[in-house]
């Protein structure tokens, strides 16, 4: 009996075999922290599985932060030669994005995907600095702001000069990551620049003009001051660790991730978030298909299904808390009322749109980093 | 005769290549990029950049590593000793089954651990709070450069701890004896008797300790976003913001050096001995 059912088994995987051999497997690679990956393997998969019945999605993470999308970057760059590539749809920062499309390695694919109607928001176009229109679909739209605690701040700051002053008044209250811990805190040394130097616009659109860093000297000594009053964190979940322990009462974090704690209890329901004026970065996360994927209509496929307005508004605002990618017009009737205003009760679309900035174009977003390092840390 | 040769060639080498592949070519590799322009001649000019930017780290970094080191040398040495002269059967075999579980967890996981551990309003703190030993107001969170060192120090005492013990116990018990009968104490036996002949053995354990904290990224990327901040922490931002490898070469090969004269300390003193 047990020798029947061994050779049932084999003869069995004979018969599968060519099934499996049929079946295309996608590789779908991204940056970003562990939850991006789940989300592509627990919820995206599935649901391109069901409806390509012959296709097998593999999800890849290559870590959080801009060293994620460097990674992809480098492997697409190391392929280069070769005619068919291993990675279908890429999950990318915007920083590598205008490098990727600069250098030719992505597919404009955008035009053969309905969703692609779907989409005119500037992120979509412009890629700090960089014109990236035909090979990106934000997958979405995330936002820093800053969080605090009503049990130990009455009235929060609006902006950021009122926030220095806080800081001054309640030392030791306020937290941020410094540069080298994660990108809340680098959007928080962003806005700063922006708030205290007359170059916000220009660091925004450019040009780029090497000079323009001279200035930042005033912005960057009154931030040396700032820091020797605040408390430097441990990472973007250092910070919100420290907000939750009540160690802090107030620091920048990214909206999503805030929502995200919370709604996992590992924040206090009762924290509140403030877009401080003049206004603090957010960037999207793009999806792009390389230039020489190996199954570029799966590949086409997948990034459809994954940005229709349907598991925009399930997946992206339902569950992750992100803003959407596409136009918010086409998600917000897919959601009650409800689920949609959660995402607004703190800052407001209108805020949204007049203090969500973007990161600056690439080279003064180094500068900005570089004069960090040599007039603050040093 | 000819043939055994050639055997033997063949038997050593996949692991001679792995060697190659793995150790020596990136090791080469970077050492070359470390003297490279971005356009691709030879220059300084890394060098510069990494001492103009992170001098003050790279002095920090031999600071906690060398006050780890330190403090690893002593803490080791006392268990080593409680270990070898102790006269509780009961508290010998509860420190021998306990001091070596850290090092079966990852820099990583102790990172993290530490890291709920020694924050202000943490399970170190709350737990004294409830004591009754601190009040609310006086508590201090050890989440900087302190915490790396309480990190280090405890991540690698039982690495060094478990050489000294092990080389403490192979000694000729003899000579511990005859300086108990002549009325020596258990503290003198132990710098006078013991430490004298372990210490190659000590010195190897540092020297091996003092490398894998110069290498280790999690620990001061998770404890403390201070500044200073140490070298291994400024090579992945270097890579991972500017995509400027030049540069975090070059700080690799000055933490090459570091550890190099570490050894070379090490290896002038063996030969003398020898």
């Amino acid at each position: 009996m047990k020798r029947n059912l061994a050779l049932f088994a084999i003869a069995a995987a004979f018969v599968a075999a060519p099934a499996i051999a049929q079946q295309t497997t996608l590789n779908v690679v991204t940056a970003g922290d562990q939850n991006m990956v789940d989300y592509i393997k627990d919820f995206l998969a599935p649901r391109f599985e069901k409806t390509n019945p012959k296709a097998v999605v593999k999800a890849v993470g290559t870590g959080p932060g801009d060293s994620g999308s460097q990674k992809i970057a480098e492997k697409l760059q190391a392929q280069k030669g070769n005619a068919a590539w291993d990675v279908d749809v890429a999950v990318i920062h915007q920083k590598m994005a205008g490098d990727l499309v600069r250098e030719g390695l992505l597919a404009p694919y955008v035009r053969d995907v309905s969703t692609g109607r779907l989409v005119s928001s500037e992120a979509s176009k412009n890629a700090l600095g960089t014109n990236v229109q035909g090979y990106v679909i934000p997958m979405f739209q995330s936002q820093t702001a800053i969080a605090w605690n009503p049990a130990l701040v009455k009235n929060p700051p609006k902006n950021y000069e009122e926030l220095a002053a806080w800081a001054k008044a309640n030392p030791k209250k306020f937290g941020y990551n410094g540069i080298k811990g994660g990108m809340s805190g680098v959007a928080f040394v962003v806005g700063w620049v922006y708030a205290n130097t007359a170059d916000a616009d220009k660091l925004m659109k450019g040009p780029y003009d090497a000079n323009t860093k001279a200035k930042w000297d005033g912005a960057l000594g009154k931030l040396k001051e700032f820091n020797r009053s605040v408390v430097i964190t441990p990472g973007n979940a250092g910070t919100l660790d420290m907000l939750n322990r009540g160690e802090i009462a107030m620091g920048p974090v990214w909206v999503d991730m805030f929502y995200t704690w919370m709604a996992d209890g590992k924040l206090p329901p009762n924290m509140r978030l403030q877009l401080i004026g003049p206004g603090m970065p957010g960037q999207p996360m793009y999806y792009v298909i390389p230039a020489k994927a190996a199954n570029m209509e799966a590949a086409k496929k997948f990034v459809e299904m994954a940005t229709s307005p349907a598991v925009q508004a399930e997946g992206i605002v339902k569950k992750f808390n992100w803003y959407p990618g596409i136009d918010a017009q086409h998600v917000k009737s897919q959601l009650d009322d409800k689920t949609w205003n959660k995402l607004f009760v703190d800052v407001t679309p209108q805020e949204l749109a007049s203090k969500g900035k973007v990161f600056p174009i690439k080279p003064y977003f180094d500068d900005i980093l570089e004069s960090y390092e040599r007039k603050v840390l040093n | 005769m000819q043939d055994r040769g050639r055997l033997g060639v063949l038997l050593v080498a996949p692991a001679l290549a792995a060697v190659l592949v793995l150790f020596v070519y990136p090791l080469g590799y970077s050492l070359v990029t470390a003297f490279q322009a971005k356009g691709g001649g030879f220059t300084f000019g890394n060098f510069a950049k990494a001492f103009e930017f992170y001098s003050v780290d790279i002095g920090f970094t031999l600071v906690i590593i060398g006050v780890s080191t330190v403090l690893i040398a002593l803490a080791s040495i006392a268990i080593g000793g409680y270990l070898t002269l102790g006269e509780n059967p009961r508290a010998v075999a509860l420190l021998r089954w306990l001091y070596r579980w850290p090092l079966f967890i990852p820099f990583v996981v102790a990172a993290q651990c530490m890291r709920t551990f020694l924050a202000k309003n943490g399970l170190m703190n709350n737990t004294l709070v409830s004591l009754g030993i601190l009040e609310v107001e006086q508590t201090v969170g050890f989440l900087d450069w302190r915490g790396i060192i309480i990190t280090f120090v405890w991540k690698q005492t039982p690495f060094v701890a478990l050489l000294v013990a092990g080389a403490m116990a192979s000694l000729d018990r003899s000579t511990i004896e005859a300086a108990r009968n002549l009325g020596a104490g258990r503290l003198r036996i132990l710098f006078e008797i013991l430490v004298p002949q372990i210490m190659p053995t000590l010195v190897v354990g540092l020297i091996l300790s003092f490398v894998t904290m110069m290498s280790v990224l999690s620990v001061p990327l998770m404890i403390s976003g201070e500044s200073p901040t140490m070298m291994t922490v400024d090579m992945a931002f270097r890579i991972n913001n500017y995509g400027d490898y030049g540069t975090a070469n070059a700080l690799g090969f000055i933490s090459y050096l570091l550890t190099a004269a570490c050894a070379w300390v090490y290896l002038k003193r063996a030969v003398r001995q020898s």
